[in-house]
């Protein structure tokens, strides 16, 4: 067995594109999928009743299907509702929708690490409700939940590769791509994978970055 | 003790292996395929069939080959007065098969090329396969290379031969590749793309499924003519089988076959390819 890497080498700016469109979605996804989730906690925390059934019923049912089933679904059964979205598109809003539902339940473990002295604390000083989750609740939950809201980030990461089902060109996607001209499949597979830990990394520490610069979290790796 | 008797055995081993190995090398490669008349007499033709190209060959409920060239093969026994043997083969192994004397004929959309009829025979053209474009009734195309186009969106089954075709040829149009054929189809139904590049004789089978207008572009891209293969020389096999093909066009047992397992008639007359003579 010869190894030859030429042909993948020959296309590295093109995977890379990829790779850098890979991190774009996952970057997107993730932001979105925090205001939802964040909305959601703060529903399933402190809302009226009915909300909170609603807003239990999408955790369930996101966080029980696969993530490729949703987007598929979006994708496919959507225009026959006449709702066309683009390849691009119907990636973004499904991992969004499956990142939201996650990141409701990471949220809302958050929520309830807020020890009740606090609240009332908040509360004997007057703070209205926004007050207290904006300068109480957040604050409190944010160093908590940072670890497991990079795992979820670094999943997501990971979790793009399913958007070359759909047609997104990132790097899993130019790597099928390049594998069905050359028919170098170890070859491109390894640098593709190789693709992936150095956007993982890149992640993992721009979020450890973050997360020590302003939240005094401490993250524990490797 | 036990140390050289192991040594002995190896050595034996080792000998043995090597002598087998030469033994095996010696032997002809090619054999001789067998002439018509062993065939007649043998009451037995042995046809080999690709069931990875369905609906030519495809495995059915009782995991047997069956499909357009299973019942062409079935056709092609009976009007040489014999039984028919149908032999699985492969897309790599296919020519190997007929030009070692393995099997007697090969079908299995055997594209009539230069380079094969070095190394086979064929019969006069069995069936065509058109490399054509798919759209819908909606749009204007008339010729292929109208696609090329900004606005154009083709959509392509990552992999296939075409997507090359279409990268060189078309290369101002948006491309978006899918994963399989079904998708592919569906996203045109779904005006999620304009068009597709293909053999178009394969996309009744997914058209099918969708109520939608569809539409292939007149003018073809390309015509594929498929023959039946046999091994070099053999010509009086070739010219009987030869004529049983055009017995079976002339009979409309090909047409009739094909729309039963295309869902449609053949789009191109293989009767006007200029070796049919």
């Amino acid at each position: 067995m010869q190894f030859d890497y030429s042909p993948v080498l020959e296309r590295m700016p093109y995977l890379i594109g990829g790779a850098w469109l890979s991190l774009q979605i996952a970057f997107l996804a993730f932001a979105f999928g925090m205001l939802l989730g964040l909305g959601g906690a703060s529903v399933r925390a402190y809302g009226p009743r009915w909300a909170r059934r609603v807003v239990g019923v999408y955790v369930v049912f996101f966080t029980n299907t696969p993530q490729l089933v949703q987007i598929f679904f979006i994708f496919f059964a959507l225009p026959d509702a006449g709702i066309l979205l683009s390849p691009y598109q119907a990636v973004l809003i499904g991992m969004t929708l499956n990142a939201g539902a996650y990141l409701t339940e990471i949220q809302r473990a958050g929520f309830e690490s807020v020890r009740l002295p606090e609240l009332e604390a908040a509360e004997t000083l007057g703070f209205s409700r926004i007050q207290t989750i904006r300068y109480v609740i957040l604050p409190h939950i944010v160093r908590v939940l940072f670890p497991p809201l990079s795992n979820q980030y670094i999943l997501m990461t990971l979790g793009t590769s399913m958007a070359a089902v759909f047609g997104v060109e990132e790097l899993t996607g130019r790597a099928y791509n390049i594998n069905s001209e050359t028919f170098r499949s170890i070859e491109v597979f390894s640098v593709a994978a190789v693709l992936y830990i150095v956007i993982t990394l890149i992640a993992t520490l721009s979020l450890a970055f973050v997360g020590k610069r302003f939240f005094r979290a401490k993250m524990r790796w490797f | 003790m036990k140390q050289i008797r192991n040594t002995i055995r190896r050595t034996l081993l080792v000998a043995g292996s090597l002598a087998l190995g030469s033994a095996l090398m010696g032997l002809p490669a090619v054999s001789s395929a067998r002439t018509l008349d062993e065939i007649v007499a043998s009451k037995k033709l042995v046809i080999g069939v690709n069931p990875t190209l369905p609906p030519l060959g495809i495995f059915n409920d009782k995991n047997e080959i069956d499909g357009f060239d299973v019942d062409i093969a079935r056709k092609l026994g009976e009007l040489l007065g014999v039984k028919t043997e149908i032999v699985q083969v492969g897309s790599p192994d296919r020519i190997p098969f007929v030009s070692s004397g393995k099997i007697d004929a090969v079908l299995g959309a055997m594209t009539i090329t230069a380079e094969r009829q070095k190394v086979i025979d064929f019969t006069v053209p069995l069936h065509t396969e058109v490399l054509g474009v798919l759209t819908t009734k909606a749009k204007p195309y008339k010729d292929w290379m109208e696609l090329n186009d900004p606005a154009v969106r083709l959509v392509e089954v990552r992999g296939a031969t075409p997507v090359k075709l279409v990268q060189e040829k078309l290369p101002k149009a948006q491309l978006l590749l899918l994963d399989n054929y079904p998708d592919a189809v569906r996203a045109i139904a779904q005006g999620r793309a304009d068009a597709m590049i293909d053999v178009m004789d394969f996309m009744t089978e997914h058209t099918a499924k969708h109520k939608v207008d569809w539409r292939i572009v007149d003018a073809p891209i390309e015509v594929y003519f498929c023959g039946i293969g046999v091994q070099k020389g053999n010509d009086a096999l070739r010219e009987k089988l030869s004529a049983a093909v055009k017995e079976m066009h002339k009979s409309g047992y090909v047409d009739e076959r094909w729309k039963k397992w295309f869902g449609g008639p053949m789009l191109h007359d293989p009767r006007t390819a200029p070796t049919y003579k």
